[in-house]
């Protein structure tokens, strides 16, 4: 899985404004078999996205042009390609509005090309499974997951999962590789009336942590993204 | 005017009493020479009453001493001139002596009332004089842009209503008290001012003193802000002005008037320096936002490009590699620190807000944990958590910096491979967090210096230290309402773990968690 065995060239878009970023990105992405295309604007980047089809997008938040969140959103009105953003550190509400609107994961600057791909790798295999039709059945750890008869087994024992955490670890597979924010794990487990209640989900998360993985105190699948929200990481998508 | 505080002392009320006497003499003897001729016709009984009609007058006109000396010259002309037998005191008929008394009582009687009634009317129409002039006062003062300003209306104020002069005394920022500019309607002797300051000093005691003095009279008045002190009036009458001592509730009420006014007025300065620090910071702000975006970038480009070689298969020289793996190190470390100094100043600038939501420890830990694996991958982290320790009312961002910060400092601190501890503990009041190493702890008695600002506990050369980093931790403690602390703990204290190097502890705030309503429990 991890070497990419793909059988045609995927395009990646790649709209950021500092050309020495865009220079190293696209040596890296093109050595690892990628089509790169790249535009400094989000202006140009929605044309290009239009014309080029790109197969996934990396965006740069701090563009000078404009605001990413509307670029995503602008972006979602008529395409599911994924999007990467690349933000500053502590900027979580500007990640937070970007993810809302649309976005699907994000990497804090400067990051690791190595790290980049890993994410560009796994939001690819993402969305050629949603394409295909995810399975039923996920493992990961010693833990597997059928969804088709809502059970959980660990190491072949079955685990005993309340009905909101089994809700809250659906809501993470189906969002595997993603990150989601608070907000939208709230929403879709207890509704819009819990949106003030974050401590429910940090002590749910937690009892699933301590159910699910070897040590929830270092967590390998299900992660925190401290002040926006959770990411499932399947085992295949460890970073190199 | 000044029929009221009757005063035989003061040469004002002298000079208007000769008058009032004089006019009780001449006009009960105008009366008497006026009837004269009229005499025949007239009965002794409407002479009286016209004797006591002229009592009435100069008692309203004048005061009541006045219509003293009128009554009796009044009694005395009567028995004179047309009481026979006439031009003598001598009384025929002894009735007549009934009259006199009963005339003497009545003309006194109506004299008193009549001058009582008299200094009623004049006090009340003073009153609604002064309350006019109050008024007026109050207005200047709600309209006065300046402390010089409401000196000013005060001054007119008490020199049209009480021939007095004044001196507004405020403080400066060391308590001082200095006369405002233009103001100064007098001056202070020196034991005058000592007075004042002590007056001004004392949080509690007097708002209105009298001070003796040879050529008049002083009053000295703290004003009374709703808060605090705002300074003294000082008031001086000449002489020959009305004392002040009866006048005190009215200068209360100027103190009054004129502490409203300056506190006013100190409060508007507050607010307009207060909107300028506002604008100052949200500039402040913007700069950093700035600052951290500009130079992220090429610290971006260098990282990205110095593994970009460093993953080139083209690369075979094993140095070269190397050289491009040091310049990653180098380059994060460089981020790691522009990241604290911009954090530091955001923090220390007020421009962050605490986003403080109810939080497992556990998780905070563990994002911790994996945010510094790069820097404490070559250490065994040990963590001990107890598995009831309560929610923790923390912003999750910062808290995470903060352990971050101090385990990269413990991994940095001790030799590779060596362990480090992380625990926490429920005190009560207190989440105690702890962070222990394996190194060579602290120097001693340097422990608190260590969070100031790019202090650093070993002046070794071989390991690079960031004095920031401690100190952005302290920044973060002490906005949650906790503490942090750095101490050397000897191998005889440590219980079951041998480590004996430095050992930081962090002092957290319990609280109140929510309560979290149960879950009824499915099965699957």
């Amino acid at each position: 899985m991890k070497s990419t065995s793909l059988t045609f060239t995927q395009t990646l878009l790649l709209v950021e404004d500092d050309a020495q970023i865009r220079r190293f990105l696209r040596q890296s992405m093109e050595s690892e078999g990628f089509n790169v295309r790249e535009v400094a604007t989000l202006a140009d980047g929605l044309v290009d996205a239009g014309t080029a089809r790109p197969d996934l997008v990396v965006l740069d938040l701090s563009l000078p042009d404009g605001d990413g969140k509307q670029f995503v959103q602008e972006l979602r009105s008529w395409s599911q390609v994924p999007v990467l953003v690349l933000s500053a550190r502590s900027a979580e509400a500007e990640k937070i509005a970007a993810l809302e609107a649309g976005a699907d994961d994000y990497l804090t600057k400067p990051f690791s090309t190595g790290e980049l791909l890993a994410r560009v790798r796994a939001l690819l295999r993402r969305a050629a499974t949603m394409r295909d039709g995810e399975p039923a059945t996920v493992h990961f750890g010693d833990v597997e997951v059928d969804r088709s008869r809502r059970l959980v087994t660990r190491a072949g024992q079955p685990v005993h999962l309340t009905d909101i955490e089994y809700r809250i670890l659906l809501c993470l597979l189906a969002n595997a590789d993603r990150v989601v924010t608070q907000r939208h794990l709230l929403t879709e487990v207890w509704g819009q009336a819990y949106l003030e209640r974050g401590h429910y989900l940090r002590i749910h998360i937690s009892h699933l942590r301590q159910k699910l993985e070897q040590d929830s105190a270092r967590p390998r699948f299900i992660l925190t993204e401290t002040g926006v929200g959770y990411r499932f990481m399947p085992p295949a998508n460890a970073p190199d | 005017m000044q029929t009221h505080g009757v005063d035989s002392s003061s040469p004002v009320t002298h000079s208007h009493w000769r008058r009032g006497a004089l006019r009780a003499v001449l006009l009960p003897s105008a009366i008497a020479l006026a009837i004269w001729p009229l005499s025949a016709w007239l009965a002794p009984a409407n002479i009286v009453m016209l004797f006591l009609l002229g009592v009435l007058v100069i008692a309203y006109y004048c005061n009541r001493s006045a219509g003293v000396i009128a009554a009796v010259l009044s009694v005395a002309l009567f028995d004179f001139l047309y009481v026979p037998p006439l031009f003598s005191f001598a009384v025929n008929d002894i009735q007549y002596l009934l009259t006199f008394a009963v005339m003497l009582t009545v003309a006194l009687t109506i004299g008193h009332l009549t001058s009582a009634l008299r200094r009623r009317a004049d006090d009340a129409e003073q009153r609604v004089a002064e309350r006019a002039a109050l008024f007026e006062l109050a207005a200047r003062l709600t309209g006065s842009m300046t402390r010089d300003m409401c000196a000013d209306a005060v001054g007119n104020f008490l020199r049209d209503q009480l021939q007095g002069r004044c001196t507004v005394l405020t403080p400066d920022d060391n308590g001082h008290l200095h006369p405002l500019r233009g103001t100064t309607g007098y001056l202070l002797t020196q034991a005058e001012q000592a007075v004042a300051q002590a007056t001004y000093d004392q949080a509690t005691g007097f708002d209105a003193r009298e001070l003796g003095h040879d050529d008049g009279e002083r009053v000295l008045l703290a004003l009374r802000g709703a808060t605090r002190r705002r300074g003294v009036l000082v008031v001086a009458a000449e002489e020959s002005a009305a004392p002040l001592a009866g006048r005190i509730e009215l200068l209360r009420a100027v103190a009054d008037l004129l502490a409203t006014a300056l506190e006013r007025i100190h409060y508007v300065e507050v607010a307009a320096q207060s909107d300028l620090t506002v604008r100052d910071e949200r500039l402040r702000g913007r700069i950093l936002a700035a600052l951290s975006h500009d130079v992220r970038t090429p610290l971006t480009s260098i990282f990205g490009l110095a593994e970009a070689i460093a993953r080139s298969p083209q690369l075979t020289d094993p140095g070269l590699r190397q050289t491009a793996q040091a310049l990653q190190d180098q380059a994060m470390r460089l981020n790691t620190m522009v990241s604290n100094v911009l954090d530091m100043a955001r923090l220390q600038s007020g421009t962050v807000r605490l986003r403080r939501e109810w939080q497992p420890l556990e998780e905070v830990v563990g994002a911790s944990l994996r945010h510094s694996e790069a820097a404490i991958g070559g250490h065994q982290v040990e963590l001990q958590l107890p598995a009831d320790l309560p929610l923790l009312h923390i912003d999750a961002v910062l808290m995470e910096r903060v352990l971050s910060n101090l385990l990269e400092n413990a991994a940095k601190y001790s030799p590779t491979g060596s362990r480090i501890r992380l625990a926490a503990r429920d005190d009560g009041d207190v989440i105690e967090i702890t962070v222990d190493d394996d190194g060579p702890g602290f120097a001693a008695g340097r422990e608190s210096e260590l969070f100031e600002l790019f202090e650093r506990g070993v002046s070794e050369g071989s390991v690079s230290g960031m004095g920031i980093g401690l100190a952005i931790c302290k920044t973060i403690v002490e906005a949650h309402g906790g503490s942090i602390s750095a101490e050397r703990v000897p191998p005889a204290a440590r219980d079951d773990i041998a480590l004996h190097g430095a050992r930081l502890t962090i002092r957290l705030p319990r609280g109140t968690p929510p309560a979290v309503d149960a879950e009824p429990e499915e099965q699957p």
